[in-house]
């Protein structure tokens, strides 16, 4: 990723350099690499840049005088870097307006989490992101996305460093109780998952925390994995998986984009107005899953193969529907 | 290819216009500043030249860096520079590990999109502060995504003060209407992206949901619009969260089930395991029968009855568009007849502009 940075990033990344270096009378390469998160060449090459630039002075020329400098020396030799002379900036640049909101729209978002439940902390910070903006942020916030009691709860045994346990419904619909070791938390807009060693599956396993029933502190002590041991995505395939193949609009296509749809072909052509339909092939754990994605997403998804997908969905759907043929009554159903 | 890196032609063009009092004529920048001055031919045809210091006045201004034009409507007698007192950051602008750690935090949320990048790049400005951040007790990986197609051209404009033009399903409506708006904020509520926004037709504010914008978002040309400093993001999340209120569902869950556990947890009164009643606030009639409709059997909407209808009309068209034989080619056939259509537009975001005519359309 940090490769392929466009110019402004690298514009941003020099700025923001200067007055770090100005305030660190010495620093190694690697240190400042570190401190920004970079690799070690750019941060070579940055310096080599800033040591030749400036302004073109009084005479136009960029003379000595006009440019910055450091000792060289300690730069080609021991990999350390001695600002001595500086031109035109000595403090660190504002935020744009973007910058500014993206940060504070994903403070409001943390905002739901038990330890930023300091609202009067998080307003203080934003107004700071405020003053330190060029124009006004723009208008971006997030909000609602609960789950606060499940999260305070989590923090709590993390702290403790004891195991949580509960009650839960699997995606295959069935119920079990489970002690887990809480490694991370994670989120997606509004949906929240518990990440965890899970000690009945001996496993790393990803829970919803709306699905998580009597959630309790232990007073067992943690005993699994690192957090390290922790695969990047919330959900991994895996070999038993069921391949199923669905037609949808190419613009509803991001909705899908946790099954990591593959493009069986590209543009199914028909009379509808919603544009280029296409089929992809999902790969989910059950039909369980999938029934409830595809009503989930009504006229949007639709099954094409195997029949029996077809044939799950429809009959998940028509029993629904069946409850309507007779007119409500209280408490009907066993 | 220039032999000056675009980062050493745009660093020298910072510099010189900070060093500047006065300010820099276009003529003057053109051929004394480092990566443009070897390419200005004297008394020649500099287009190609000019074209690029105005792109490249862009990217400064895209990232914060307050470039001033005295004279701005001449481009000859123009003279540009960066005051230094709007260029660095308010000394009391000082942030503590803490804080640090939570600033962190929050720009992890964007993983992808220009708002990832933005907010890289506000941390990279942040640790020239030099402070480290702390580190936080549990891992957390919090991630708020844009997958809207609208999303980007919308927050493009919603900084640049343009007016756009974009065509919006309303539900209930058989095509898209194109509406044009000075778009004033963008939120997410209850996981959804809205559109706050001056509808240029109406001359009020409207909401829209970015899932029912069709197709592209374009800025209509020459047409800008004034911030007006009462539209904000918080008045937009408390419009609706205040329709959320006004709006309630009732519905039935199978004991234990999925939908008991999930829907349950969100049902205004603590979840009863005695009672199948559950009741939901909602915002959008639409979304939240997508959504129970979803949990198939193991839900029965009781109220209102536009839900009903609305929930009992998707079931039906997924059960008819998945009996075999597989009709690929006929997703017309939704199986339920027209009377069952979406019946009102009970709690639309799109139709709640004006707060006053609000309370009484939406409750019912």
């Amino acid at each position: 990723m940090p490769g392929a940075l466009r110019g402004p990033d690298r514009l941003a990344f020099l700025l923001a350099l200067v007055p770090y270096l100005q305030d660190h009378d010495t620093v190694s390469v690697t240190d400042v690499a570190a401190h920004f998160d970079v690799t070690p060449e750019r941060v070579r090459d940055a310096v080599t840049l800033i040591a030749v630039s400036g302004v073109p002075g009084a005479t136009n020329q960029y003379q000595h005088g006009d440019l910055f400098d450091i000792q060289w020396d300690e730069f080609e030799l021991n990999d350390r870097i001695v600002l001595t002379h500086l031109v035109g900036i000595d403090d660190a640049p504002r935020f744009s307006a973007r910058e500014a909101a993206a940060l504070i729209a994903g403070l409001q978002y943390l905002s739901a989490l038990p330890e930023n439940a300091d609202r009067a902390a998080i307003a203080s910070l934003m107004a700071k992101l405020t003053r330190g903006a060029s124009a006004p942020p723009t208008q971006l916030l997030a909000e609602k996305s609960g789950s606060a009691d499940a999260l305070a709860l989590i923090a709590t045994a993390v702290q403790a460093d004891v195991q949580v346990e509960f009650d839960y419904l699997n995606g295959a619909g069935e119920h079990e109780h489970r002690f887990v070791d809480p490694l991370r938390v994670e989120s997606v807009d509004r949906d929240w998952y518990l990440r965890g060693w899970c000690h009945l599956r001996s496993a790393v396993r990803t829970f919803r925390l709306d699905r998580l029933v009597d959630l309790r502190v232990t007073d067992r002590p943690r005993t699994g994995q690192p957090v390290s041991a922790l695969p990047d995505r919330l959900f991994e395939p895996s070999a038993e998986d069921l391949t199923v193949v669905v037609e949808l609009p190419e613009s509803a296509l991001p909705l899908l984009a946790d099954y990591r749809p593959e493009r069986v072909t590209d543009k199914v052509h028909t009379e509808k107005v919603d544009g280029d339909r296409c089929r992809v092939r999902l790969r989910l754990a059950s039909f369980h899953g999938l029934k409830r994605l595809v009503t989930g997403l009504p006229g949007t998804v639709t099954v094409i193969a195997p029949g029996e997908a077809r044939r799950v969905v429809a009959d998940w759907a028509a029993a629904a529907a069946a409850q309507y043929e007779t007119p409500a009554a209280p408490t009907e159903r066993a | 290819m220039a032999a000056i890196a675009v980062e050493e032609r745009l660093f020298s063009l910072v510099l010189a216009l900070i060093a500047t009092e006065t300010g820099l004529s276009r003529d003057q920048v053109l051929s004394t500043v480092q990566g443009y001055r070897q390419r200005y031919v004297r008394d020649k045809d500099n287009t190609g030249l000019e074209r690029q210091f105005e792109r490249d006045k862009d990217d400064l201004r895209e990232l914060g860096i307050p470039l001033e034009a005295l004279d701005p409507y001449d481009h000859v007698q123009a003279r540009y520079r960066i005051p230094k007192g709007l260029y660095d950051l308010p000394s009391d602008v000082r942030f503590s590990p803490n804080e640090l750690m939570l600033l962190k935090l929050a720009a992890t949320v964007w993983r992808e999109g220009s708002l990832s990048a933005e907010s890289r790049r506000a941390l990279t400005k942040l640790r020239s502060l030099g402070a480290g951040a702390s580190d936080p007790v549990l891992g957390y990986a919090p991630h708020l995504r844009a997958l809207d197609s609208s999303f980007e051209p919308l927050n493009r404009a919603l900084d640049r003060g343009e007016v756009v033009a974009f065509r919006y399903l309303k539900p209930g409506d058989a095509a898209p209407r194109r509406r044009v708006v000075a778009p004033r904020a963008i939120v997410q509520f209850d996981g959804r992206w809205h559109l706050f926004a001056s509808d240029q037709e109406v001359g009020a504010t409207r909401t829209f949901l970015l899932s029912r914008i069709v197709g592209a978002v374009v800025a209509v040309p020459r047409s800008t619009f004034e911030p007006d400093p009462t539209l904000t993001a918080r008045l937009a999340l408390d419009e609706l969260e205040a329709l959320w209120q006004s709006n309630v569902a009732e519905i039935d869950v199978e004991p234990g089930s999925d939908a008991a556990v999930r829907l349950g947890k969100r049902g205004i009164a603590p979840a009863d395991a005695a009672s199948p009643r559950v009741s939901l606030h909602f915002t959008d009639l639409n979304i939240l029968a997508d959504e129970l409709a979803g949990f198939g059997p193991e839900v029965r909407v009781r109220s209102p009855e536009s839900l009903r209808a609305a929930v009992l009309q998707r079931l039906a068209g997924v059960a008819a568009l998945h009996r075999d034989p597989p009709q690929p080619g006929d997703p017309e056939q939704h199986g339920i007849p027209e009377q069952h259509g979406i019946p009102d537009q009970h709690g639309i975001p799109e139709q709640h502009g004006d707060p006053h005519v609000r309370p009484d359309r939406e409750q019912r």
